[in-house]
């Protein structure tokens, strides 16, 4: 039973990190129609600039929301840069520039902070909690909150505000959103910009956990990818229970099955459901996205 | 309109392509900044002549970064060193390194550009053992010998005539550490293993040599290179009566292996392999690496052979002066590359007449008793390795320092 426990424990730890990847996901796809393939590298960029940040001698809090500002600022860039040239925003090309901007990125982080693992304090010190026989580390118990509060604030943001608002009508129709006064291209480097916070939150929070380098992003963008689809691409709340359910599925397979088959489940569960259910499990019709 | 957003376009395109433009020329600088090490930097009256040519097949990006960039500072450290003393017998010393990106393909296009187009007369690497088997096919069909880096048992067992390996194999450190569990009365232990080159050799061999040490494998766990969370294999260990974890990889994981252990409060004390004696592991794992124990070379704690000893003196010797170049001790794989080219540095030096690859084989494979990091070489027909148990310790791990294990 205590073990189950502990087998739960860890696939929510790491479903919510999945789910803060796939939100990304969802909110630059939410706007564009297209895929971010760079948003494993914001995962990336939060973690290792979080920690560069630590070492140049920030207090940890404060180094931790630079890099998850500092990764939002990129992600701006990014799209200012590279996918607002593309013409009508044709998503197909967005795609192809994602790509090559994840390469981009990944070498300029290889370049400039080194090919090391780098490891970063747990945000709280002391040891874990134990709770029926498992035990809950320190530093889960703060994805879990950082994971509530990030989706929190998301929600609030796109119910409440007029920006959110104005997201949400650049996501249901473009050219209807234009007509009524949205300035459409500033929500979608607004998009990339939460996108790549989301990632960056994701990448210092778990950074404690397992260090980081310049090439975690890539596997971590296939795993929040498969999360998005699960959940149905463009829908915030099925991101979040693509990411979980995601994250419980491997924490089984790796216990009561093989822990080797454990990065095949993401795979697997991305196949099927692109050929049983292509709209997520949450999914209706495919429409009324956001 | 159309024109503008046309001539938008063309400013982006112009913007980017300088943009590249300007990397590649950044790229290009420390790419000539990486060679400035060879033989060309020979001091005058140093050595002169044809340079002999050597190449080096190092992982300076990829997984394996953080081993092969250690590599690389010894290999630029040491050139100049031999070329600064007169080089081989008059002639200086070229080392040509190729980056392979710990990818088994580059390895292999690497080891056939090194032998085609530079004709290297041997070949340090690479840093992985994936990479080292990859280039086989090459290295056999021209005859080149190759001194490898890589811990796999497979690559010196079956013996190549042409294939050398200079860090301890787990054929010798697991009986060594078998032995070591043993003789702490441990009896059963729970086996965490990556499922990648190393941990597969090891988990091999630690399987078919445990029941030899009265040791009982009561749960066996495997993980994938790049994991990021061993809860559920921890988990089972600790349910599963073991006295002791004995995990076996050379990965950035083992750190998360150990927190994941402490943070599940698995009281069982912790056995590594050699792969985690590099100072990242006791930065990653933190106050969890307290107390692990792990085998390896003496280099971690020359003092380890004895002060006064070559061995010490060639230890303390590396160290110091690496240190000096790099601020930074070097770790155990930067003492691998030391060994490699030293050893055919040496070898070469012996050769009396045409230095080839075939006279240059020869002459490595009849090292006896050279003295270098990782302990004493003794080549022959039969062991490419050298090396024996009498070459390793025991450390634990005390106050984020290594220490001799009692």
């Amino acid at each position: 039973m205590s073990e189950l426990l502990q087998f739960l424990i860890a696939g929510l730890k790491n479903g919510c990190i999945y789910a803060l990847v796939a939100l990304g996901f969802t909110v630059v796809f939410a706007a564009t129609r297209a895929i971010n393939f760079a948003q494993g590298e914001f995962f990336m960029l939060g973690g290792m600039l979080g920690v560069a940040f630590w070492q140049l001698g920030l207090p940890l809090p404060l180094a931790a929301v630079a890099a998850v500002a500092a990764t939002a600022a990129i992600g701006a860039l990014f799209e200012l840069l590279a996918v607002r040239p593309i013409k009508d925003g044709d998503p197909l090309r967005i795609i192809i520039v994602t790509i090559g901007g994840a390469v981009l990125l990944r070498q300029l982080t290889l370049h400039f902070l080194g090919p090391d693992e780098r490891p970063l304090d747990a945000f709280s010190a002391g040891a874990s909690f134990k709770v029926w026989g498992a035990a809950i580390e320190r530093q889960t118990v703060w994805i879990w909150a950082v994971t509530v509060v990030s989706v929190a604030v998301l929600a609030i943001l796109y119910r409440r505000t007029a920006f959110g608002k104005a997201m949400r009508a650049t996501a249901i129709r473009r050219d209807a959103a234009r007509l009524v006064g949205v300035n459409v291209s500033l929500m979608v480097t607004a998009s990339f910009a939460i996108a790549a916070g989301l990632g960056a939150v994701a990448g210092i929070t778990v950074t404690p956990l397992t260090q980081t380098v310049f090439s975690v992003g890539a596997g971590m963008g296939v795993k929040g990818f498969a999360a998005a689809v699960l959940g149905g691409l463009g829908d915030p709340v099925g991101a979040v229970c693509g990411g979980l359910l995601l994250g419980l599925l491997e924490a089984l397979v790796a216990g009561y099955i093989d822990p080797v088959y454990k990065d095949a489940v993401a795979m697997v569960v991305l196949l099927l459901v692109l050929f049983v259910r292509p709209q997520g499990i949450l999914g209706g019709s495919g429409r009324e996205k956001l | 309109m159309r024109g503008r957003r046309l001539r938008l376009q063309m400013a982006y395109l112009i913007a980017a392509l300088a943009a590249a433009l300007a990397l590649t020329i950044v790229a290009a600088g420390c790419g000539s900044g990486d060679s400035g090490g060879s033989g060309s930097s020979a001091s005058p009256g140093a050595a002169s002549g044809e340079p002999i040519k050597v190449g080096a097949i190092l992982s300076l990006t990829g997984t394996y970064a953080g081993l092969g960039e250690g590599e690389k500072n010894v290999i630029d450290m040491e050139v100049k060193r031999i070329n600064d003393a007169g080089g081989i017998n008059g002639r200086p010393l070229e080392v040509i390194v190729e980056d392979d990106a710990t990818d088994e393909a580059k390895a292999a296009a690497a080891a056939a550009k090194l032998i085609e187009q530079d004709e290297v007369v041997a070949i340090l690497g690479a840093t992985g053992s994936g990479q080292t088997m990859a280039m086989r096919g090459d290295v056999d069909r021209a005859g080149v010998p190759q001194v490898s880096m890589a811990g796999a048992t497979a690559i010196t067992n079956p013996v190549d005539p042409l294939v050398f390996a200079t860090p301890w194999s787990n054929t010798i450190v697991v009986p060594f550490t078998l032995q070591y569990l043993k003789d702490q009365g441990i009896t059963k232990i729970g086996l965490i293993s990556d499922s990648g080159g190393f941990g597969k050799d090891g988990q091999a061999i630690i399987s078919a040599e445990a029941p030899n040490y009265g040791i009982e494998i009561v749960d066996d766990e495997t993980f994938n290179p790049g994991d990021t969370d061993m809860s559920a294999q921890l988990t089972k260990i600790k349910s599963s009566g073991a006295e002791a974890i004995l995990m076996w990889t050379a990965g950035a994981e083992a750190a998360t292996i150990v927190k994941n252990a402490a943070d599940l409060g698995t009281d069982l004390p912790i056995y590594g392999s050699h792969g985690i004696a590099r100072r990242e592991f006791i930065e990653g794992a933190g106050a969890a690496a307290e107390g692990i124990t792990l085998p390896a070379g003496k280099i971690l704690m020359p003092e380890a052979y004895g002060e006064g000893t070559e061995a010490f003196t060639v230890a303390t010797d590396f160290i110091d002066r690496y240190t000096a170049a790099y601020g930074e001790a070097p770790s155990t794989f930067a003492g691998y590359a030391y060994d490699a080219l030293n050893l055919v540095v040496e070898a070469a030096k012996k050769v009396q007449g045409d230095l080839t690859p075939e006279s240059l084989r020869d002459a490595i494979e009849q090292t006896t008793g050279w003295v270098g990091t990782g302990g004493t070489f003794n080549f022959t027909a039969e062991d490419h390795n050298g090396l024996t148990v009498d070459d390793l310790t025991m450390y634990q791990i005390k106050d984020g320092d290594w220490s001799q294990a009692q």
